[in-house]
């Protein structure tokens, strides 16, 4: 099929009105439309398949800034790139006219399209409660960054490359009619409770998210200082059927169909590692639906899962690649010479560089949890205050040790206490910090370098620390490796992740049998 | 009018599992045991339900999808016993879309022993609930009815047998919690009140989950069947809380239906 994107006519209009109608609860009408059109200040593309209109954008500008009014995409072409096309196009030709910033309003239930825009470079500043009348659902307001940033370009070149493959993909297509793009691939509900949050995601081929829906405990674990595996469980059995209920009735509405158990290809979820009572919590939901529905069970492992999230943020990621998962749990460098296979090269001894924050929030008494606070105070201190040890940076092997820095820290500030001196926060925090990421990025390098490796991912709860990403990009940079960082959302425990690993395993033809166990310290390594 | 019910628990280490069927309506409602499997499996619960539960089914020749609802165990127990139970019966009632029922375990218990007495008896269940601790319950049984004397609750085993020493009424004890404890409640019993039931009754059995459930049918007390809010019985909060709250010397006697309490109730 012939796929461009062309200037919306007036010639459109009935088209581009049934697609409307089928997209919200409050479509525009006919007379909006013909008012819109007629504006210079305003910029309207249609994507135009074999001379049907299958789905537009339109935004109003005004000096630097502009405001997409509208997106939409006919049902029976959603989920095949067509939005990732438009929104390029629409970025890319608001960009020539010298616009600096883009906003945008989006339905807070919507997470295919949340994605879409974070994909571009867009984080949601705030809400607006009870924004769609209709619905009473709440809009999530989004900006674009600074669109001339380096980072903003990077980003829009890798949503361009994405919307070249997405035409490519489609203009090789011979129906576009029948709908069934999505019934070739498999549609997988993933399902995550390893830790903290319970988590529930639907997505077709690997890649398409129509739904995810994370539930945090935070709130629960905060005032302990840390994750409490009784609590952790408790709350996965409270919140497992609303999650997953919520995931599957959100993937129906972005999907523009009706999606139930029965539709499902296969249900993924994490059985390993992970805190054992959660996991069982998950799991012993799945094998019961997947008992009940007749849908095959897939197990995942959550390592592979935060691996594999890199490559939904960006389709262009490929092994060979090393990846190094960072969180509160884990902290474990990897190298991935094809998907599926792993080598794990080195883990940590003892503490994960995520609980080494935590512990060293905690002492100072900053909260829980201790990740974000700590990057913040260390923004503004001098990383080369207090000369913490580096351990294990001249090892020779790819193993980390943490509980020694972290005991470093804790006896500094007894001995700075003791002496009546007054801790500065921020000198300390970027001082630890930093012998934290030294010794990564000391490892990262060499393990790029002896695997020869042109990729890297950097993965976990921990790859939302700005500094760490900084400084494995630039070192990695130097080398002329790409360090590939997920957004927060794919970073931080969620299951959209673990749809996609699941999809993996489900087309290599793995199935979990009704007698699997939970796997708490289960390897990401085959025998 | 027949229902066909699902009834299964994994709150202690046996794995209880029945399938059933309800026949006629109201008083002449008639329940039809179809299969049963009662299978001591120490920490097998995750591993072992599933296939077991896949045996009933064919030896039944019935499919999972023609189950008109879930029956589980709520516990006290095991925490991660019952919270495998309570799982895989939220899978399965949630992937179907039927109602999810819960009974008492040790409900349950005691219509297993109920099933097996002519003569009206006061049956007394000890739960092992771990850390020295049991979880007590007194059942009123006859052939065809149980009443419970009082919620669940989780002490220390000597006080409950001084408690229950109190009375002279006749005592038949059963439950988990004689392995560790038995010693402590005859001592503590006027001679020739107590006698202890043989060990096959001191777990749940399939069959007593379905007695259970049918007399909770009968007097509407099943609640309301949502596989949301159906929850296990924890009697006691986590170590952490219970801890914090020991420590702002805030001990409260209930539990919040979560099993967590509320995130404002601790301290910074």
């Amino acid at each position: 099929m012939s796929i461009r994107i062309r200037s919306f006519v007036h010639a459109d209009l009935d088209a581009a009105l049934a697609i409307e109608d089928a997209s919200f609860p409050r479509p525009w009408t006919r007379g909006m439309f013909a008012q819109d059109l007629e504006r210079d200040d305003r910029m309207w593309l249609a994507a135009d398949c074999d001379g049907v209109v299958q789905g537009y954008a339109g935004a109003v500008y005004h000096a630097a800034e502009a405001h997409v009014l509208n997106l939409a995409v006919a049902p029976d072409s959603r989920c095949r790139g067509l939005g990732t096309i438009l929104l390029s196009e629409l970025l890319d030709v608001l960009r020539a006219r010298d616009v600096h910033a883009v906003t945008l309003e989006v339905r807070e239930g919507n997470a295919a399209a949340i994605a879409l825009y974070e994909s571009a470079g867009f984080h949601a500043v705030g809400h607006r409660p009870g924004y769609y009348a209709e619905t009473g659902e709440s809009a999530l307001v989004m900006w674009s960054d600074e669109l001339d940033s380096p980072g903003a370009e990077a980003r829009l070149d890798a949503l361009a490359a994405k919307a070249r493959d997405a035409l490519k993909r489609l203009s090789s297509e011979s129906d576009t009619t029948s709908g069934s793009g999505a019934g070739e691939e498999p549609l997988v509900l993933g399902i995550e409770t390893s830790c903290d949050e319970t988590a529930a995601a639907v997505m077709i081929g690997g890649s398409t998210l129509l739904s995810s829906v994370v539930a945090s405990q935070v709130d629960f674990h905060a005032r302990f200082g840390g994750v409490v595996p009784e609590i952790a469980s408790r709350k996965h059995t409270e919140a497992v059927v609303p999650v997953v209920e919520e995931a599957m009735q959100r993937a129906s509405e972005n999907a523009g169909r009706a999606i139930g158990f029965s539709d499902l290809d296969a249900i993924a979820v994490t059985y390993g590692p992970g805190l054992v009572g959660a996991l069982v919590v998950g799991l012993a939901y799945a094998k019961g639906l997947s008992f009940a529905t007749g849908v095959p069970l897939v197990g995942v492992n959550h390592l592979e899962g935060h691996i594999f999230a890199a490559a939904l943020d960006d389709p262009t990621v490929a092994p060979p690649l090393i990846a190094l998962v960072v969180s509160g749990g884990h902290t474990s460098l990897v190298h991935v010479p094809e998907w599926g296979v792993y080598r794990t090269l080195g883990a940590t001894l003892d503490d994960a560089a995520g609980e080494a924050f935590d512990k060293v929030a905690k002492v100072l008494g900053l909260g829980y949890p201790g990740g974000p606070v700590i990057s913040r105070l260390a923004a503004e201190g001098d990383a080369t205050a207090i000369d913490f040890p580096r351990a294990m940076l001249h090892s020779g092997d790819y193993r980390f040790s943490l509980s020694g820095l972290k005991t470093a820290v804790i006896n500094h500030i007894r001995r700075e206490r003791e002496a009546g001196h007054e801790i500065d926060l921020p000198d300390l925090a970027a001082s630890f910090q930093a012998a934290v990421i030294d010794v990564q990025v000391a490892k990262a390098v060499r393990a790029a370098e002896e695997y020869s490796v042109r990729s890297f991912v950097l993965a976990g709860g921990v790859a939302a620390n700005p500094a760490l990403r900084a400084a494995l990009t630039e070192a990695l940079g130097r080398n002329g490796v790409k360090v590939t960082v997920p957004g927060f959302e794919l970073c931080t425990d969620n299951a959209a992740m673990i749809a996609a690993a699941g999809t993996f395993r489900f087309l290599s033809g793995e199935r979990l049998p009704l007698t699997a166990d939970a796997v708490p310290d289960l390897k990401l390594d085959a025998d | 009018m027949s229902a066909v019910v699902l009834a299964l628990d994994t709150a202690t280490e046996q794995i209880a599992l029945a399938l059933g069927v309800f026949e006629g309506e109201g008083e002449a409602e008639a329940l039809r045991v179809l299969a049963t499997r009662d299978v001591l499996a120490p920490r097998e619960a995750l591993s072992s339900t599933l296939p077991l539960l896949r045996e009933i089914f064919d030896e039944s020749g019935l499919t999972a999808a023609q189950i008109d609802s879930v029956v589980v165990g709520r516990g006290p127990g095991s925490f991660t016993g019952v919270r495998i139970g309570v799982s895989i019966a939220k899978g399965i009632a949630h992937g179907l879309g039927v109602p999810l029922f819960g009974v008492g375990t040790l409900d349950a218990i005691a219509w297993g022993i109920a099933m097996q007495h002519e003569q009206p008896l006061v049956v007394g269940i000890i739960g092992d609930a771990m850390r020295g601790e049991v979880y007590p319950a007194l059942f009123e049984i006859s052939p065809d009815a149980v009443r419970r004397r009082a919620p669940d609750t989780v002490g220390a085993p000597t006080a409950i047998a001084m408690e229950w020493a109190g009375s002279s009424e006749p005592l038949l004890l059963a439950g988990n919690g004689l392995r560790k404890y038995a010693d402590i409640f005859v001592s503590a019993a006027a001679d020739g009140v107590l006698s202890i039931a043989e060990e096959r009754f001191w777990a749940p059995s399939g069959e007593g989950l379905l007695r259970a459930f049918a007399a909770a049918r009968l007097s509407g007390e099943t609640g309301d069947g949502d596989p949301v809010t159906l929850l296990p019985i924890y009697t006691r909060l986590s170590d952490a809380e219970e801890n914090e709250q020991r420590l702002a010397g805030t001990t409260s006697a209930t539990v919040p239906s979560s099993g967590v309490s509320d995130r404002e109730g601790g301290q910074r």
